[in-house]
């Protein structure tokens, strides 16, 4: 077993810079995730592993090789394409039995070794279809046994999963991960789809604008994000523009913006430690915050603040409400223990409370972008003024 | 409700329908059977005719007798036939060869080129068929702009007789015949998926494998149809080798143009040698598709 190590990869399209001195080392055996918007680099970091194409600065090294210059089919890499790519002119079994054909292998050897492949997703009895003669999550198992059968080091999976409906999805993700289970080998795997991402990998590397902004397990990435864009991109969030006005051993306090010249007090833990003044951003997950009509008895460590229910959005796991306060609006997410807090509907306009724990708020330091309210987040929507945000924050690392 | 009876109501409107849906299709393809029957099959069926009656000086004598195909395979005909059918072949695999690497460029170009390209490719259409003939005849004689140039930059110390010469004929040949080869060719290739070339790289075989293995067994329906779109035309090729080859190497389409040219007039002859082209086209034809047919089953056979 050998990992994969990349070393400061650079890749450029007519000057568009795809990806950006991107370093990095992923662990045998590890199902890593590449996550983000499309046009973040991802997919072209995966086919300059594949071979597909060449880095204009930086290295690739599997083991202790440098496989930077090797033509794909030189390397002990395969890929599983996002439609597929089975060979229309050939049944399943040739599809499979492709790459040891080209090595040339005894009929005896191919036969048994495509039986064991097809068995392993469970695609045995439809060896001598065609590929248009098969269903999507079909062909999705030819793909991935066509792509095993080389015994490869490293699976690299582009999108596998984009072109099926959502029930398929979710059952090839368990297969996919039962898959990497009986092989053990390293798949690489890159999607937008943050939930297939969160929870099929050992780590997730967060991407855009070609830099990895944070490469963690899913855990730490939801809970813990390093930068604005981590806490944005991964579930939702609630980003508050705040600056330090007190620091204690455990808290520090916090003035948060609300409106022009409008502001509320809240303390947070902290994990890195800020100077009094400074300006930071808190990102506080809406299923964190609670929701009531009767203000919370006053605990020391809780912050509660009132705010005016703007929109009520009910989806079946869950009450999604909006709440203003001041010029923020807050996504609080209610789960139905009871349908209703204080089992009664809450109403449109109606004022409520929040609060939230201390240690449930997240401070990241990182100035917030001029004009970002809670919830409207539609600075995002502008990505120049986003990668000069991360231009900033990675000077800071 | 009675499950049977439900059964045959839907039955009989569903056959009502299929006879509506069979009279739509009948109507529809109507103009072309009728032209088919008028331009195609009946003028075969006078040839054939014509095939079976004895010559007269300028027609035929309405008498029975089988002489035109005795005269064929007494094998007169015998070599006008193998000229023919080796030019054919020549010409097509040329036009192969040659073509597949325009066809795949084209192709693979951008979406701009493209258009200017097969463009590019159509444009000698425009110009008349026998004018382009005649410039070739200028062009390769011997004192033409070919053998001038050679001989001006020293590397021929002759004039190279190219000019009525079985070479000339297949130059010529090749060089109208290769737009019917490249259009379908493009056509399919350019419908290939071009991902399929990275699996191949990506499954471990080198670019040249990758060709033999994906491409070529994908644009087989184009190889199909360009050849068929020039060996059939190339078979009965009269025009070109009146006109660039030579009295002592006659091919078949000039056979059967002198047999009702030339007085006395053959029209049984002429007709038996028409009809032994189409057997020829025929013959390879069903051998071409029983090929194809064979190869797919046995791949079948083996993945079971």
């Amino acid at each position: 077993m050998e990992e994969i190590r990349i070393e400061h990869l650079t890749k450029s399209f007519d000057g568009f810079i795809a990806v950006n001195d991107v370093s990095l080392v992923i662990q045998p055996g590890e199902l890593f995730s590449f996550l983000g918007p499309s046009g973040c680099g991802k997919t072209t970091l995966l086919r300059m592993i594949a071979g597909f194409e060449t880095p204009l600065t930086g290295r690739i090294l599997l083991g202790n090789h440098d496989i930077t210059q090797l033509p794909p089919y030189k390397r002990q890499v395969n890929t599983i394409f996002q439609n597929y790519s089975l060979f229309p002119h050939m049944t399943v079994f040739e599809n499979v039995a492709f790459a040891l054909r080209i090595r040339k292998l005894p009929q005896s050897e191919i036969d048994s070794r495509v039986r064991e492949m097809l068995q392993l997703v469970k695609m045995e009895d439809q060896a001598s279809k065609y590929p248009n003669t098969i269903s999507g999550g079909q062909k999705q198992r030819v793909a991935i046994a066509r792509a095993l059968i080389n015994k490869p080091k490293v699976l690299l999976l582009d999108e596998p999963l984009a072109a099926l409906d959502l029930k398929l999805r979710q059952h090839m993700l368990i297969e996919l991960m039962n898959i990497h289970d009986a092989v053990g080998i390293t798949f690489i795997y890159v999607t937008h789809d943050q939930s297939e991402a969160m929870s099929i990998s050992d780590r997730v590397a967060v991407m855009n604008h070609g830099n990895i902004i944070q490469s963690s397990p899913a855990d730490d990435i939801y809970e813990r994000p390093n930068s604005i864009f981590s806490a944005y991109f991964i579930g939702e969030t609630n980003l508050l523009s705040a600056e330090v006005t007190s620091i204690e051993e455990n808290y520090v306090g916090l003035k948060c913006y609300s409106g022009p010249g409008e502001s509320f007090e809240i303390d947070s833990t902290f994990h890195f430690r800020p100077e009094i003044g400074q300006k930071l951003t808190v990102s506080l997950r809406p299923e964190k915050i609670g929701l009531s009509r009767t203000k919370p008895r006053n605990q020391d460590d809780f912050n509660i603040i009132r705010g005016v229910i703007e929109d009520i959005l009910y989806v079946g796991t869950h009450t999604q409400y909006i709440v203003k306060v001041g010029n923020l609006k807050f996504r609080v997410f209610n789960q139905h223990k009871r349908v209703y807090f204080d089992d009664a509907a809450p109403d449109w306009e109606e004022p409520v409370w929040l609060f939230w724990h201390d240690t449930d708020s997240w401070l990241i330091d990182e100035e917030a972008p001029a004009g970002m309210d809670a919830g409207d987040l539609n600075v995002f929507e502008r990505p120049i003024q986003m990668s000069r945000g991360m231009k900033r924050s990675q000077k800071q690392e | 409700m009675n499950p049977t009876r439900h059964y045959n109501a839907t039955s009989s409107l569903e056959r009502k329908l299929t006879g509506i849906r069979n009279l739509h299709s009948w109507l529809l393809s109507a103009p072309s059977l009728i032209w088919l029957v008028l331009f195609f099959t009946l003028p075969y069926l006078i040839i054939i005719i014509y095939s079976l009656l004895v010559p007269d000086i300028y027609e035929v004598k309405f008498v029975f007798s089988l002489n035109a195909y005795k005269e064929i395979l007494s094998g007169t005909y015998f070599k006008p036939i193998f000229l023919a059918l080796r030019l054919a072949l020549m010409t097509t695999l040329l036009c192969l060869l040659l073509g597949y690497p325009v066809a795949y460029f084209i192709a693979r170009s951008q979406e701009k080129i493209k258009n200017i390209l097969i463009v590019l490719i159509i444009i000698p259409f425009w110009t008349n068929f026998i004018i382009r003939i005649f410039s070739w005849r200028i062009f390769l004689s011997s004192h033409g702009v070919m053998n001038e140039v050679l001989l001006g930059l020293n590397l021929i110390s002759q004039p190279l007789e190219i000019i009525r010469t079985d070479w000339a004929v297949i130059i010529v040949m090749v060089y109208v015949y290769l737009p019917y080869m490249i259009l379908p060719l493009y056509s399919v290739i350019e419908k290939l998926d071009f991902t399929l070339l990275d699996a191949a790289n990506d499954l471990g075989a080198s670019d040249r494998t990758a060709f033999f293995r994906i491409t070529l067994p994908l644009s087989r329906e184009g190889i199909f149809a360009g050849s068929l779109l020039v060996f059939i035309p190339a078979l009965g090729a009269y025009i070109v080798p009146q006109l660039m080859g030579n009295q002592n190497s006659l091919y078949i389409g000039q056979i059967i143009t002198y047999k009702i040219k030339n007085i006395p007039r053959n029209w049984p002859i002429a007709s038996a040698l028409s009809l032994l082209i189409l057997v020829c086209i025929a013959v390879i034809l069903l051998a071409g598709f029983y090929i194809y047919q064979k190869r797919r089953i046995r791949k079948v056979d083996e993945a079971r």
